[in-house]
């Protein structure tokens, strides 16, 4: 298309486990990042003249003064949480084709010095229309997908042994990438073994909780053209959701059938009326992988299978890289690392490029989604 | 699984409450589980909120939820050996009220008894500032 923006650099720290990268502080790994994106990209920071952020976002003003951006043009956040991951690339790709910005840069990170993710909801202030899941004993949103995930398997048949090759399938995936936190090989029987945090979840069914940070540099298409590394282009990128999926996990009334999905399919239905493609023509798919159940209710959602099917379609083998949908290759959340799905854009970006660690042969489109979430949720698809 | 479950600890938990959830509140303070319906469309809303998300009316009767049965539920341990707790935070749905769905503990109850479609009876507990349903399954 012609005014198709790019992903034009990529940056990242190294992965810590969860509390291992201080003393760094955090904005000290969101610089390194875009440094790193930037010099990746064959540009300076002078160029820069855009971010674009998710999940409550960073300090502008702090990022432009402490790497001397000399002037932003263009300085947003998706709302919501990590549901905006990938529409971060929504929010840059409209900033450039719009020409508020010609040089943005996105970014995500995080650090876990104090507090867990995995404890979020008990450090969160109650608000009226929350008091109800604190009083049931809720504290993480791990606890609250547990809930879709059983009546998933109670409405589908879906079997803990499909929650299992999630994660057994990311670990496989793992073992060859130096970045993963978790490479060693997981076995059935050690994955049944693993203690139930949130029945009928298990610990294993749980991301890592890591710190860390990823930038990207997106521009437009043509200036890509003429830059260092080969373009990954925005295909198509989609942000928001529908008044039935509302806020998720923390709302609860989605109607049924909505109810046993990832919220995505809106989604997923723009992505592939922008692109022109559907999941046929999908070679690769980064999937937002905080809870295992929610990769098999997204591959549902984005017509990989059908609704309901997709317990015994991950079973078949269908997402391992011989599979019919190779899904995060980079070992995802579950065993690379948690950097709120950047690291699943990261990996786009190298299966686009040709030089995956674990590389989808002759890769041409990459599907990326934000996590099942509060609205917004988000997508994107890319192409090489 | 001889397992039953417990009540949350809710003891120090202070509730907050606004006044489109005051009601709800108000009423459990009397013992009783009421769920707001719009007063000119009938549809009932969750959480309580200052409008019909159907036809933006203002208005709000509360209703008796009548009964319930559970939609979903997940499990919880917590502590080891002897020492260790189970709680059972569960969605229960009230076909009265337009198939709402509140989340809530399951309480006092054999694991072995929990399960999706088990019909519950209300119970109750308490938070700092209020007076908090949880649910019990009927045993026959």
């Amino acid at each position: 298309m012609k005014h198709e923006s790019a992903i034009a650099g990529v940056g990242a720290t190294p992965y810590y486990f969860r509390g291992q990268s201080a003393p760094q502080t955090l904005y000290e790994m969101i610089c390194k990042a875009i440094l790193a994106a930037v010099e990746d990209a064959g540009l300076t920071i002078r160029d820069v003249d855009g971010l674009a952020f998710y999940s409550m976002g960073f300090d502008s003003g702090l990022i432009a003064e402490s790497l001397g951006i000399p002037e932003l043009t263009f300085a947003s956040t998706v709302s919501g949480t990590g549901g905006g991951s990938a529409g971060v690339l929504d929010l840059a790709a409209m900033a450039v084709e719009t020409g508020r910005a010609k040089t943005v840069i996105c970014v995500g990170a995080c650090q876990q010095l104090q507090i867990r993710y995995g404890t979020a909801f008990s450090h969160m202030p109650v608000t009226p229309e929350k008091a109800w899941e604190r009083a049931a004993g809720l504290t993480g949103p791990g606890q609250v997908f547990a809930l879709i995930a059983r009546r998933h398997m109670h409405t589908y048949g879906t079997r803990r042994e499909a929650f299992a090759e999630v994660v057994i399938s990311s670990r496989l995936y793992a073992a060859t990438r130096e970045s993963a936190i978790r490479r060693r090989p997981l076995s059935i029987d050690e994955y049944m073994a693993a203690p139930m945090l949130a029945d009928p979840l298990c610990r294993l069914d749980f991301t890592l909780e890591t710190d860390g940070a990823v930038a990207f540099v997106v521009t437009s298409g043509e200036r890509a053209r003429d830059l260092k590394r080969r373009p990954v282009y925005i295909a198509a990128s989609a942000h928001g959701g529908t008044c039935e999926w509302g806020r998720a996990f923390h709302w609860l009334n989605m109607p049924d059938p909505i109810f046993t999905t990832a919220g995505s399919e809106p989604i997923a239905a723009r992505l592939y009326a922008a692109a022109g493609i559907g999941p046929k023509e999908i070679d690769v798919a980064l999937i937002y992988d905080h809870f295992s159940p929610l990769v098999i209710m997204q591959l549902e959602d984005y017509g990989f299978c059908h609704r309901g099917e997709g317990g015994a379609f991950v079973e078949s083998g269908a997402i391992r890289i011989n599979g019919s949908i190779p899904v995060n290759p980079h070992g995802g959340h579950l065993s690379e690392a948690y950097i709120i799905g950047m690291t699943h854009i990261r990996e786009a970006v190298e299966q686009l490029r040709g030089e995956a660690v674990n590389q989808i042969e002759g890769a041409q489109f990459a599907l990326v989604t934000g996590g099942p979430a509060p609205i917004p949720m988000s997508g994107a698809i890319l192409r090489n | 699984m001889s397992d039953v479950s417990a009540h949350p600890s809710l003891s120090g938990y202070e509730v907050p409450i606004d006044s489109w959830t005051q009601p709800f509140w108000d009423a459990t303070a009397t013992r009783k589980l009421v769920l707001p319906r719009c007063a000119d469309c009938d549809r009932f809303r969750w959480p309580p909120g200052p409008f019909c998300p159907g036809c933006h009316s203002q208005r709000v009767e509360w209703v008796p939820a009548g009964d319930g049965q559970i939609y979903s539920f997940t499990i919880i341990t917590k502590g080891d050996g002897d020492q260790h707790q189970v709680f059972v935070p569960a969605l229960i749905e009230f076909p009265e009220a337009g198939g709402l769905r509140l989340v809530a503990a399951i309480v006092e109850t054999p694991l072995a008894a929990v399960r999706i479609g088990a019909r519950v009876e209300l119970s109750w507990s308490h938070a700092a500032n209020a007076t908090v349903p949880v649910f019990k399954i009927v045993t026959l």
